[in-house]
């Protein structure tokens, strides 16, 4: 075997096998030519240092309220439509679920209120055609009503001529 | 038709990774699925930007917008490539963009005498004597600064293959290179950091 460090290409390899990212079949002829190889010897040692080093570099946990934090930026910038489909929705979760159920209730309310106010101002404004209806009807109820005030005028006059009182 | 092409879509991703399948339920309005994302990844996501910009705050900050856009590109998601791919996209986007705007440069100066980020040691039955804790210190500083000095991207390289165990090609549609590139860039990283660390063996 050729030494790795020849070519860059070839040190991949090196680098490869001291973060055990190399083929097993590639690992045992590695060993054989580090072996012999001061060069590829002192660059695996590094190597494994540096690796090392890394790995005591460990990191603070995250904030507990992350999440809660993220959830909240989350909630100030989803759409009412949105609100009102959540309950609907499977939640991030039952707490974001119950917050969002008041939203939604409310947002339900409204859309019934103006629905029913709606109605109401339709409602009792009668159509044009029942204006007109109403204005041909009453001539005629008018009519109707002073022909039969004639038959009686003419029917209690027939009664007084012939009673004997009259006569008299 | 439309739903064929969705199962196509659900299953491909699932055949790509789990996560991707979860982000497809997201994105039909799970959102139980984003916590269960955020939950598997925010530590990873946090613990990579916090070695990006060593600001433990500013970390925090930044993993928030990753996981905002996130949640925001979830109507336009599609499992073209690993989720963790994207995810990491992002977040090394986000990363440079801060390093670019010097977010971090108040950071950088108080790496000097800063302690109050430094994770606290869980070693209640082997407390560590005080120059054991001094001699740590000054070995988790030493590989800060060597962190720190490297360029942006070789940097970024080197978090994602030591701490989070991409492939080259991973990094590589990370940082929108070639996976040749991703090697160059990783064996210079290595080669600087072996210059400056070896002796610590």
């Amino acid at each position: 075997m050729n030494c790795p460090l020849e070519t860059r290409e070839n040190a991949q390899l090196l680098l490869d096998y001291c973060t055990r990212k190399l083929e097993p079949e590639s690992v045992a002829t590695l060993e054989r030519h580090i072996a012999i190889c001061g060069a590829c010897r002192e660059f695996a040692r590094s190597q494994r240092a540096v690796w090392e080093a890394l790995d005591a570099w460990q990191t603070a946990p995250v904030s507990a309220d992350f999440d809660s934090r993220l959830y909240r930026r989350i909630e100030g910038q989803v759409s009412w439509w949105d609100v009102l489909l959540r309950p609907f929705r499977p939640p991030f979760s039952t707490a974001t679920m119950w917050r969002s159920l008041p939203a939604a209730a409310a947002a339900c309310l409204l859309l019934m209120a103006g629905v029913l106010l709606e109605h109401r101002a339709v409602a009792p404004a009668p159509a044009p055609n029942d204006m007109a209806q109403v204005d041909s009807v009453q001539p005629e109820q008018v009519e109707r009503t002073l022909d039969a005030m004639e038959m009686l005028n003419e029917f209690s006059h027939h009664v007084r001529t012939d009673s004997p009182d009259s006569k008299l | 038709m439309a739903e064929r092409v969705k199962t196509d879509i659900g299953t491909a991703a699932a055949a790509l990774d789990f996560d991707a399948e979860l982000m497809l339920r997201v994105k039909e309005g799970d959102g139980a699925s984003f916590g269960v994302l955020l939950e598997k990844h925010r530590s990873s996501v946090v613990h990579f930007l916090y070695r990006m910009v060593q600001n433990h705050a500013v970390a925090e900050e930044l993993a928030q917008e990753v996981f905002l856009r996130v949640y925001r590109s979830r109507s336009t998601y599609e499992p073209t490539a690993k989720f963790t791919t994207w995810l990491f996209r992002i977040a090394t986007h986000l990363a440079l963009n801060a390093l670019r705007d010097g977010k971090n440069e108040r950071l950088q100066e108080r790496l000097d005498d800063d302690t109050s980020e430094r994770p606290v040691r869980q070693v209640s039955d082997r407390r560590p004597s005080v120059e054991q804790f001094l001699v740590y210190q000054a070995k988790l500083d030493e590989v800060r600064r060597a962190i720190t000095a490297l360029p942006e991207k070789q940097r970024a390289a080197v978090l994602m293959h030591k701490y989070e165990e991409m492939e080259y090609s991973q990094i590589a549609k990370v940082l929108s290179c070639s996976e040749s590139a991703v090697k160059s860039l990783l064996f210079r990283a290595y080669e600087t950091l072996r210059a400056r660390l070896a002796h610590m063996a």
